[in-house]
C-alpha cells in the first residue's frame, strides 16, 4: 500500500523525465547508429559513426585536443578548486559569526549565467578597452599586460581560474557542512593529548573529510567533462584562439549544428554517446575507488 | 583506538546521487542530439474565413520590423494571405531551424544558409526544389550557385543579397592625416605608415574571432593570389591552395599585422568594431552587412570604402576586387501545408519590388538583377563588385564538407598572427584540409 502510494507521488515526475529526457536519450543512442542525410534517417550503419570520429577530419586533430582540455579543466579545476575552497571553508568554520554571510558572498557567482560570467570577464580582459590591462599597465607592469584570451598559453588558464571564481562557492558549501559534521570531541581529544592545530586537522580532521573530498571530485570530473557554457562565451564554438580553448562539447555543438554536413547528426550523436559513456564511466570508477577508501577509514 | 563517526557527504545514497548526476549529464549532453519528433506540417493555418497564414522564419532579429512591412506590401496585393514573420537569434538559428523543418510547427518559408551549407537541409528533403516555379535566369552566376543542391543541381531558394566585403575607411581621419583612399599597393602602405605614426590604428582587425579572418585576408589580399582567375583554377585542380600565390596571400595578411591593434588575436571582432566607431582606428575590412552597424553607432563619422589595390607580387593582370557572396536565401519547407501560397511568396521575392524594399528597409544589397541601391556606399560596394567582382572562395566553394575552407583559414591565420605557424604552414594545412573531401572538377 505505502509503495503504490509512493508510486502515485513519483508518477508525474517520472512521466515528465521519461517523455523529456529518457525518450530522447535513447533515440539520441540509436541515431549513432544509423546513416543520416539531414534529418532522414538511412540505412542501419554499425559502428561507421563511431569509427568517423576517429578515422576522419575534423575530428582526428580535434578530438584528442578538445579531451585534452576536458582533462585540463578537471584537474586545474579540481586542484585549484578544493584547495582553495577547503581553505576558505576551514577559515569560515572557525569564525561561526560571519560564516553565513560569507558562504553567501563565496556563492554568488554561481547564481549568474556562465554565458553572462564569460562575456563579463571577456570585456574585463579585453586587451583593447579591458581594466585589467589598463590597470598592469598603469601600475607599471606593463609586460603582465597579456592578450589574456588572445594567447593560446594563457586562454586555457583563464577559462579554468573563472570557472574556479565563479563555482568556488560550491565546494565551500560542502565542505562547510563536511567540517560541521566531524565531532569536535575527537578534535578536542586529539588537543588533550598534545597534538597542535596543525596536527589535529592533518591527522583528524582531513581524513574524515576525505569523502567530501570524493563527492566533490567527481561532481567537478562531471562538470569538466561536460563543459560548454564559459568555453562557449570565451572562445566561441571553434574553441578561439586556434582551437586553444576547445572543448568536446563545443565540437559537438559545431559537429551538429554548425558544420551543415548532411550526415551532422550521425557523426554528433556517436559523439554524444561517447561523452556519455566517459562521463558514466569516469564517475562510476571514481565512486567505487572512493567507497573502497571509506570502507577502510570506518573499518 | 578505531572509531566510526559519522561520515559527512559519504552516505550511499550520495553516492547513488553522484551516479545519478553523471547519468543525467551525460543524458543530457545526448539528448541534445536528438531531432524533435516528426511531424507532417508547417505551422501555417488557415483561418474559418479562407484566408492563408504563411510563417516566415528568418535569423535576422534587428530586421524583424522590416520584413513586418514589406510582407504588407504582400498581403495588400494577396489579401488572402497573411504572413506571420519569426526571428530568432541567428547563433540559435541553424539548430531552430533544423528542429522546426524536421517537426510539425516549423516554417512554411524558412530563411535558409547558402552554398555549402544549404546543403545538408537539401539532404534531409526538407526543401521543395523550385525549378520552373522561380525564375533566375540573369542572376549572376555566383548568386545562383548559393541555392542550388550540390548534388541534383536543382534550385531550392531564393537568394535575398549580395554581400561584399571591403575596406571601410573613416574619411576624417584621413583627411585630417592628408590621405586620400590609395590606389596602388605604395600608397595603401604610406597611408598605414602616416597614420600609425600618427598615434591612430590604422587597421581594425578582431582576430579573437576566427570567422573574422578569412574575410580579412579576402579584403587584404584577394589580387595577390588572383581573384575571381584562381577560383576557377583551384575548382578544376590546375592549382592547389599550395600554390606561390595563395602562399603569397596569407604572407600578406602576416606582413600587414604591424598595422592592427596590440595583441591582435585578443581583439574581439566587436572591440575591433568599437575602435572604428569611435575613430580610434582608421580603416576595417569589413562586409556590407556591417555598414548599417557603424552608420548606427557613429552617424557623425564619415564613412567610404575601397578596394585594396593589388600586393606585390600579384599574378599578372591582377586587379583590386570586391569579394561577394550570397546569402539570407528564403525556401518553401517541405511539409508546409500551404505549399502553393509559399511558392507564390517566394517567386515574389525574385520581383524588382521586392528586391527595392530589401534595399531600402533592410539595407542589404538586393540579389535581384537590376536593383539599385539607395543609399550611395551600398551603391559603390554594388557597382564594385558589378565591375570587378570576385567569389568569396573560401564561402562560396569549399564550405561543402568538415573541416570547411573558411574554419581553416581562420585558424590558420590566427596561428600565423600568434607566430606559431609561417604562411606556407598555413597553406599546407588549408589545402590538406579541404583535401579530405574536395574533388576537383577536372
Amino acid at each position: 500500500m505505502r509503495r503504490r502510494t509512493g508510486l502515485v507521488f513519483v508518477a508525474p515526475a517520472l512521466a515528465l523525465f521519461a517523455v523529456f529526457v529518457l525518450y530522447p536519450m535513447v533515440t539520441a543512442f540509436s541515431y549513432a547508429f544509423f546513416q543520416w542525410q539531414g534529418t532522414t534517417r538511412g540505412a542501419f550503419a554499425g559502428l561507421e559513426n563511431f569509427a568517423t570520429l576517429f578515422t576522419k577530419a575534423p575530428f582526428t586533430t580535434d578530438l584528442p585536443r578538445a579531451v585534452l582540455h576536458n582533462v585540463l579543466f578537471f584537474v586545474g579545476t579540481l586542484l585549484i578548486q578544493n584547495t582553495i575552497g577547503l581553505t576558505i571553508a576551514y577559515l569560515l568554520h572557525s569564525r561561526p559569526r560571519t560564516r553565513r554571510m560569507l558562504q553567501t558572498l563565496y556563492a554568488m557567482p554561481y547564481l549568474v549565467s556562465p554565458i553572462v560570467i564569460g562575456y563579463l570577464w571577456t570585456l574585463l580582459l579585453s586587451p583593447t578597452f579591458g581594466p585589467v590591462n589598463t590597470l598592469l599597465t598603469g601600475l607599471g607592469l606593463e609586460s603582465w599586460a597579456l592578450p589574456w584570451l588572445g594567447d593560446p598559453k594563457t586562454a586555457l588558464w583563464v577559462v579554468i581560474l573563472v570557472s574556479v571564481w565563479q563555482w568556488i562557492g560550491f565546494p565551500v558549501l560542502l565542505y562547510g557542512a563536511a567540517l560541521g559534521g566531524v565531532p569536535e570531541e575527537l578534535t578536542e581529544a586529539a588537543r588533550v593529548d598534545g597534538a597542535s592545530n596543525r596536527q589535529a586537522f592533518s591527522r583528524i580532521t582531513l581524513p574524515l573529510l576525505v569523502p567530501a573530498v570524493g563527492t566533490v571530485s567527481v561532481l567537478t570530473f562531471i562538470f569538466a567533462m561536460e563543459a560548454f557554457a564559459l568555453p562557449y562565451a570565451f572562445g566561441g564554438s571553434t574553441g578561439n584562439p586556434a582551437g586553444a580553448t576547445d572543448f568536446v562539447s563545443l565540437l559537438f555543438y559545431r559537429t551538429a549544428f554548425d558544420s551543415g554536413a548532411a550526415d551532422a547528426i550521425g557523426s554528433s550523436s556517436a559523439l554524444a554517446t561517447l561523452l556519455f559513456l566517459l562521463i558514466f564511466g569516469g564517475a562510476y570508477v571514481a565512486t567505487a575507488v572512493l567507497r573502497r577508501h571509506e570502507r577502510r577509514i570506518t573499518a | 583506538m578505531t572509531f566510526a563517526p559519522r561520515l559527512t557527504g559519504s552516505s550511499r545514497p550520495a553516492r547513488r546521487s553522484v551516479l545519478a548526476i553523471a547519468a543525467l549529464s551525460g543524458a543530457l549532453v545526448v539528448t541534445a542530439c536528438s531531432p524533435s519528433t516528426t511531424g507532417t506540417s508547417g505551422s501555417g493555418g488557415e483561418g474559418g474565413d479562407g484566408k492563408v497564414t504563411l510563417t516566415v522564419w528568418s535569423w535576422r532579429v534587428e530586421d524583424q520590423a522590416a520584413y513586418t512591412r514589406i510582407f504588407d506590401a504582400y498581403e495588400k496585393a494577396h489579401p488572402d494571405v497573411t504572413i506571420d514573420v519569426k526571428a530568432f537569434k541567428a547563433t540559435e538559428y541553424n539548430k531552430i531551424l533544423a528542429t522546426g523543418l524536421a517537426g510539425a510547427n516549423g516554417p512554411d518559408v524558412p530563411q535558409v544558409r547558402s552554398y555549402g551549407q544549404l546543403q545538408g537541409t537539401v539532404a534531409g528533403k526538407s526543401l521543395l526544389p523550385l525549378d520552373g516555379k522561380v525564375d533566375l535566369s540573369g542572376w549572376d552566376d555566383n548568386v545562383v550557385a548559393s541555392a542550388k543542391g550540390k548534388e541534383d543541381g536543382k534550385t531550392y531558394s531564393v537568394p535575398l543579397a549580395r554581400q561584399t566585403v571591403q575596406m571601410f575607411y573613416n574619411q576624417g581621419l584621413f583627411d585630417k592625416n592628408g590621405l586620400k583612399a590609395p590606389t596602388t599597393w605604395a600608397e595603401f602602405i604610406a597611408a598605414n605608415d602616416r597614420l600609425l605614426a600618427a598615434g591612430v590604428t590604422p587597421i581594425a582587425v578582431g582576430a579573437k574571432d576566427d570567422w573574422t579572418l578569412p574575410i580579412v585576408h579576402e579584403v587584404l589580399a584577394a589580387p595577390r593570389f588572383g581573384g575571381k582567375a584562381f577560383q576557377g583554377e583551384v575548382l578544376s585542380g590546375k592549382k592547389t591552395f599550395t600554390d606561390p600565390d595563395w602562399v603569397g596571400s596569407v604572407q600578406v595578411v602576416g606582413e600587414l599585422a604591424k598595422y592592427m591593434p596590440k595583441n591582435v588575436t585578443g581583439v574581439a571582432q566587436t572591440d575591433a568594431q568599437t575602435l572604428f566607431s569611435a575613430e580610434r582606428a582608421a580603416m576595417i575590412p569589413g562586409g556590407s552587412f556591417d555598414l548599417s552597424v557603424f552608420q548606427k553607432a557613429n552617424p557623425g563619422m564619415k564613412i567610404g570604402i575601397f578596394q585594396v589595390p593589388p600586393a606585390p607580387g600579384s599574378p599578372s593582370g591582377s586587379t583590386a576586387t570586391t569579394a561577394g557572396w550570397a546569402d539570407g536565401n528564403f525556401a518553401v519547407s517541405a511539409r508546409s501545408k500551404h505549399p502553393a501560397e509559399a511558392t507564390e511568396l517566394v517567386t515574389w521575392m525574385t520581383s524588382k519590388e521586392f528586391g527595392q524594399m530589401v534595399t531600402d528597409d533592410i539595407k542589404q544589397i538586393s540579389a535581384v538583377p537590376g536593383v539599385e541601391p539607395t543609399d550611395p556606399l551600398l551603391k559603390q560596394m554594388s557597382d564594385s563588385y558589378a565591375s570587378s567582382g570576385s567569389p568569396y572562395l573560401l564561402l562560396t566553394d569549399f564550405r561543402y564538407g568538415a573541416p570547411s575552407g573558411t574554419d581553416l583559414l581562420g585558424k590558420g591565420l590566427q596561428e600565423l598572427l600568434l607566430g606559431s605557424k609561417d604562411a606556407a604552414e598555413v597553406s599546407q594545412d588549408l589545402d590538406a584540409g579541404v583535401k579530405t573531401w574536395f574533388k576537383p572538377t577536372a
